[in-house]
């Protein structure tokens, strides 16, 4: 078959490069970052472990379940990722993550004039977690924003779009790009969780710094992010103790 | 393997009889798998009183197996309150994802693969990247739009390195700066990057920025005569490229001589556009204008079965100077997009070439707004730039006027400042043709 045949020459190619490579702002200057092939394996594990403690499993048959923290069932439905592609060294690990997993997933780009495309998955397909919606989706959705809230049961959301989910009944998680990493919210919405054994956040003056804690291919230190927020240490229900980041809204 | 040609040898140029072989043993593993499993299937087959048993060669299958058309899968959908349309042949639990057409015509269809490694869709796609001339270690602009998976596994195939920036409205000032760190080989280019490449180039060296290129791909809708030109002065080579029916993509070679299809992965027929059945709508012969007809060979998931693309091709199945030996073809345009105003007919891409001429308008960023396929009246939503429009009622006297003469109509134009008309865009492109 094309896809096999297609691999098979593909696997006998050398990979000389990293996986890809992404960019953020820090200091007001734009900095490019490698991300390794054994990083995006990490992150992959990582989260991996992040969507199962929301429930993300394999699809069942009856129906979706869970939802509210702390999600002791199986969500048990699909996933829309709304991400564009420049995001995909963030996003890309929790797509493959929710495939092996088991939970099929669907694209929702952030563009105004594609929030159409997540309204219409979460209308037609039985979705039981949007994982990164933001405001200009959320907003673009418009009148269908209470419709699909109502449907969906976990909503993981971008800081900026908090706000506008709750008015429409939502209670939504958060997940938030810091720098090169991602801080996502566990059920017990305790702060949103940076894997601590890559990543290392640092609050001054309210503002968040970055520096890289594990092996990883790009080595931040102490990176001003412009991204306002706290950090929160300590133990949280979902058993990780590692930093958790409180995003300002809008950030 | 970086040294050879091809990416895959012995497919790219399996000789014609092999093609049809490999085509006919999918074909009738194919006919009795979605006749079980496909409830859209099972409906059209019955109406046209078909039946697995009925279809032992690959030209039983041309002959007598009904189309499936947009219309089928929406009216199943809404009827059968089934998402797929019909067209789901395991459970939703066994696909890994499930992405959708453009839905630049306002209603997305659903397919659905099951993979492990590498996003099927793009699977085939590491040939076309193999031809432009990427190779291990390279840099690539892995742009785009992500709502048919991540392209940038087919980079990743071929041991390419994407460098993953905006390359929509607006990101190019960052692109730019991507690629003079990166000197990429390869960006994948829409209508609408091209509108913005258009004005950066009033302060930018663009031959010094795509000096690095190998190449640029360009799909989503036809590449205007002079955006052509423009890219040609950069030096960049433009590979276009177009969907095959959803079912993959159809890239030009270096020989730039029709896309290519791969026909281990699709069974491309182009058939007559003006009769609905197998009966009515026989093939056409090679080169002659006919309908894109798509049969997935390589999707357990939503295999379309003689899906009716509405695309109107010229192809061919003679092999090309390139050495590949899969058929090729020419888009040509759209089934309907013929329009007739005052009984003149005309299609949009003769308003795209009279847009072309006007400075200010050379983007050729337009809607047509029709109703109906007849219309009394020509209405055009014209985008112009801002910055170099002085007197927007003077400019609708010049666009007016190329109007006029490449339609013989006169138009009742709209005109908008480019960046409002670009918000109404989907999946990358603009609508040409609109309702309102």
């Amino acid at each position: 078959m094309t896809a096999a045949s297609s691999a098979a020459a593909a696997a006998a190619l050398p990979r000389p490069g990293p996986w890809g490579i992404g960019r953020y702002d820090a200091a007001g200057q734009p900095v490019f970052f490698e991300v390794g092939w054994d990083d995006w394996r990490r992150d992959v594990a990582w989260a991996r472990a992040m969507l199962a403690d929301h429930g993300v499993g394999p699809v069942k048959g009856d129906g979706p379940g869970g939802g509210s923290p702390p999600c002791a069932e199986k969500v048990g439905g699909g996933l829309i990722v709304v991400s564009g592609m420049p995001e995909s060294p963030w996003f890309d690990p929790f797509e493959t993550a929710a495939r092996e997993l088991g939970a099929p997933y669907s694209i929702g780009e952030i563009y105004a004039f594609e929030a159409f495309r997540t309204g219409m998955y979460a209308r037609r397909l039985p979705v039981t977690m949007i994982f990164g919606l933001d405001r200009t989706v959320a907003e673009g959705l418009g009148d269908e924003l209470a419709e699909v809230v109502a449907r969906v049961p976990v909503i993981v959301a971008r800081p900026d779009a908090a706000g506008l989910l709750a008015r429409a009944g939502a209670q939504p998680f958060i997940v938030s790009r810091v720098g090169p990493a991602l801080a996502v919210e566990c059920p017990y919405r305790s702060g949103a969780h940076v894997n601590g054994a890559e990543w290392a956040v640092a609050e001054r003056g309210g503002e968040l710094f970055i520096s890289t804690a594990g092996p990883r291919a790009h080595q931040a230190s102490e990176a001003a992010l412009g991204l306002r927020g706290t950090l929160t240490d300590g133990p949280c229900g979902c058993g990780r103790t590692g930093q958790r980041v409180i995003i300002s809204e809008g950030a | 393997m970086p040294d050879e040609r091809f990416f895959e040898p012995d497919v790219e140029t399996m000789p014609r009889a092999r093609i049809a072989a490999l085509q006919e043993e999918r074909i009738l593993e194919l006919v009795p798998y979605v006749y079980e499993r496909s409830a859209l299937v099972r409906k059209k087959w019955e109406e046209a009183r078909v039946k697995p048993s009925d279809i032992n060669s690959l030209a039983d299958f041309t002959e007598r197996v009904p189309f499936i058309t947009k219309d089928d899968i929406r009216q199943f959908r809404e009827a059968a309150q089934d998402p797929f349309g019909g067209l789901l042949c395991t459970d939703y639990a066994d696909a890994a994802t499930v992405f959708s057409t453009s839905g630049t015509t306002g209603d997305a269809t659903l397919y659905a693969h099951a993979w492990d490694r590498w996003h099927p869709f793009w699977a085939a796609t590491a040939r076309d990247l193999w031809e432009i001339g990427v190779r291990p270690g390279d840099y690539v602009l892995g742009s785009g739009f992500k709502m048919r998976g991540p392209l940038y596994h087919a980079d990743q195939m071929v041991g390419a390195i994407p460098v993953l920036v905006n390359t929509g409205i607006g990101g190019w000032a960052t692109a730019l700066d991507a690629i003079r760190r990166y000197r990429p080989v390869y960006a994948q280019l829409t209508g609408l990057a091209l509108a913005e490449l258009d004005h950066l180039s009033r302060t930018t060296d663009m031959r010094e920025v795509f000096s690095s290129f190998k190449g640029a791909a360009f799909a989503g809708e036809p590449l205007g005569a002079r955006a052509r030109a423009q890219l040609e002065s950069w030096g960049v080579e433009v590979y276009l490229w177009t969907s095959t029916g959803d079912v993959t993509g159809a890239w030009e070679c270096r020989q730039h001589d029709g896309c290519h299809a791969w026909e281990d992965c699709v069974l491309l027929e182009a058939v007559d556009p003006a009769g609905r059945t197998p009966g009515t709508s026989a093939p056409v012969a090679d080169g002659e204008l006919g309908e894109l007809v798509a049969t997935s060979l390589d999707n357990p998931v939503t295999p379309m079965v003689r899906f009716r693309s509405d695309d109107i091709i010229r192809m061919t199945r003679q092999p090309c100077a390139c050495g590949r030996t899969h058929a090729r073809f020419w888009p040509v345009g759209r089934k309907g997009d013929e329009t007739i105003v005052a009984g003149r007919s005309f299609v949009p891409m003769d308003i795209w070439r009279a847009l072309e001429g006007v400075p200010e308008t050379a983007t050729a960023l337009f809607q047509l707004v029709r109703p109906a396929r007849e219309i009394d009246e020509l209405k055009v939503r014209v985008g112009y730039d801002p910055d170099t429009t002085t007197s927007v009622p003077e400019l609708r006297d010049r666009v007016s006027e190329v109007i006029t003469a490449a339609v013989g109509v006169p138009p009742v134009l709209e005109l908008l400042p480019e960046p409002e008309l670009l918000a109404r865009g989907r999946g990358g492109k603009l609508p040409r043709v609109v309702k309102a």
